[in-house]
């Protein structure tokens, strides 16, 4: 009787004391995400805060908050900046970019994941390797190739490469999806009189379109951000993508930051937008390339 | 058409990707190869000259250099990307409320171009006005305050750092699903043993998913010779050469000095480099082959 009575002391004690231990490790714990958040957001916001800022006010305080929003400042960017061009071009490249690769892509992972021939082996490690090659590999050639195809300064000329370059990745994570598929539902589609093409439309495709999602994210991201290509083989400033267009106009205003940050908030802003409304469709559509 | 395979299908299949790849990637490849033993400036004749070339890239310093770097920043991006994203993973894991929106915050640089990550750090890095001079001016650090970019001693550790400010949400994101696949007993058996939460991350956690860390190590070696927009904007391998690394000095050889064979040379060492280490990762990650790169 005495010692349970002891007993139960004891872990009423110990339980306050792990309840303010657990209460302690809770409040360091908020602490730190939010420290580490502030580390991720805070330059994002103080971009957008410091676009809405004169030149003398970011300079002389740089913490401080715009005396009122003024989209003035943006709508100069923009003008000047020709953003409506650059992200037009932009849209246009990417969109192509990723609607070839996603039929190219599923239609050589079909065959590569589905089909016996000779010579998929050899192929398919050619493609492997291209997934780590960076374009400083082969950049000199192929401008050598697109200036005599005189496919320079064409919307071809970027859609091209980055189709080229996209595909590795694509066709391997797509391969990988469809390993994973039992090679039954192909046979029972066979048995049925189902030919190659009958079956990549009518089972393949759609059996891809998650993964397909995962890639389409992959290819987009890309494109759209792609630099070096992109400053090579455009001249014209009607045909510039975005992250050529910033530079050539980063290195025009180098010391008006208002402009300079002004055009970066407007084009960052959309990112996050469609990133904050559809990041859980966007994350999992990473980690399920990454985990299958 | 019947129910067999067609034997001519399969090509047909491929082809399309086959052949944009080829002409995009693989004839360029070969075709660097051979610019590589001519001296030409991409306009005027070729002249034959060899292995000279080759001979001029072993001896070029800054060439020798930049692998240096490239290798530092592979060393500091597997820390700054791989093992923060390791370490954010089990914290966001530790099952306290508000864990989804820490995850949304750390992984929205993710979605940022590259060319905004990179002009918004050089911002973040100016030495006049920017958030980290001062910040250390208002808690007076005055004294730790530096020309971040300018400096050849800190310039590559600066862009290092961004790049952990990209990539280490993406690497997370990745560990994150790992670890939300672990079946809740496991977890449920070590709390009852009181197994504090380090004890759970380490014992745990970590162990589960090293499939998972060590293809995020791998991927980190392998897409680190790729890196180029950060370095090109930030700093363009200044001060004095100091973040020059592979991909930036070849393009700076084409670009400026008009040297297409020079160029060529050095990018099919590059090139060799890369595949060999492949290969090399290749070979390591074909035991695990559940888990793919990427």
């Amino acid at each position: 009787m005495t010692t349970t009575a002891l007993n139960v002391n004891k872990t009423v004690h110990s339980g306050e004391k792990a309840a303010r231990r657990r209460k302690l490790s809770g409040i360091l714990y908020y602490l730190f995400m939010i420290a580490i958040s502030c580390i991720y957001f805070y330059p994002i916001i103080w971009l957008v805060l410091s676009s809405f800022r004169e030149n003398r006010d970011i300079f002389s305080s740089p913490f401080g908050l715009p005396e009122q929003i003024r989209f003035r400042n943006w709508s100069e960017a923009w003008n000047i900046g020709n953003m409506s061009t650059y992200a037009k071009n932009s849209v246009i490249v990417t969109s192509a970019t990723v609607v070839c690769i996603l039929l190219f892509a599923s239609l050589a992972a079909f065959a590569f994941s589905k089909l016996r021939f000779r010579g998929s082996g050899l192929l398919m490690t050619l493609f492997l390797l291209g997934l780590f090659m960076p374009l400083q590999s082969f950049f000199i050639a192929q401008s050598y190739i697109f200036e005599r195809l005189s496919l320079k300064d064409t919307y071809l000329g970027l859609i091209v490469p980055y189709i080229g370059t996209g595909l590795p990745l694509a066709v391997f994570l797509l391969k990988a999806y469809l390993d994973s598929v039992p090679k039954e539902l192909m046979e029972a589609a066979r048995m049925d009189g189902c030919g190659d093409f009958l079956m990549y439309r009518k089972i393949i495709v759609p059996l891809l379109i998650p993964s397909m999602a995962t890639v389409g994210i992959f290819s987009a991201l890309n494109a759209w951000n792609e630099l070096l290509l992109a400053m090579l083989y455009i001249q014209q400033d009607a045909l510039k993508t975005i992250p050529v267009g910033l530079l050539a106009f980063s290195s025009r205003y180098m010391t008006d930051y208002k402009l300079l940050f002004s055009a970066l908030a407007l084009i960052t802003l959309p990112m996050i937008v469609v990133y904050i409304s559809f990041h859980r469709f966007i994350v999992t559509g990473l980690t399920e390339g990454a985990l299958k | 058409m019947s129910g067999h395979s067609n034997k001519l299908s399969p090509y047909l299949f491929v082809s399309p990707a086959i052949l944009l790849f080829a002409f995009t990637v693989l004839v360029p490849i070969i075709m660097t190869f051979a610019f590589s033993f001519f001296d030409w400036n991409g306009i005027g004749a070729m002249h034959f000259i060899g292995l000279d070339n080759y001979a001029r890239a072993f001896q070029d310093r800054i060439y020798l250099r930049s692998y240096g770097h490239t290798l530092i920043y592979i060393a500091a991006t597997v820390f700054v990307e791989v093992l923060v994203g390791l370490g954010l993973a089990g914290l966001i894991t530790m099952g306290r409320k508000g864990s989804g929106f820490f995850r949304l915050a750390i992984f929205t640089p993710m979605m940022l171009p590259m060319i905004v990550v990179s002009y918004l750090w050089k911002f973040v890095y100016n030495s006049d006005f920017g958030l980290i001079n001062s910040f250390l001016t208002k808690i007076g650090l005055e004294s730790w305050t530096r020309v971040w970019l300018g400096n050849p001693d800190t310039a590559l550790y600066a862009i290092c750092i961004v790049s952990g400010w990209v990539y280490a949400g993406f690497y997370m994101t990745i560990f994150y699903s790992g670890i939300q696949r672990i079946s809740k007993e496991i977890y449920e058996s070590a709390y009852l043993d009181g197994a504090t939460e380090w004890q759970i991350f380490f014992k745990i956690k970590v162990p589960m998913i090293r499939n998972l860390v060590e293809t995020g190590i791998m991927l980190c070696v392998l897409t680190g010779f790729q890196s180029f927009d950060l370095f090109y904007v930030m700093t363009n391998g200044g001060p004095y050469n100091s973040t020059e690394i592979v991909t930036t000095y070849l393009v700076k050889v084409v670009f400026t000095h008009m040297s297409i064979g020079y160029g060529s040379a050095l990018a099919v060492i590059m090139t060799l480099v890369i595949a060999i280490i492949g290969l090399v990762a290749g070979k390591l990650t074909k035991k695990d082959s559940d888990v793919l790169e990427y």
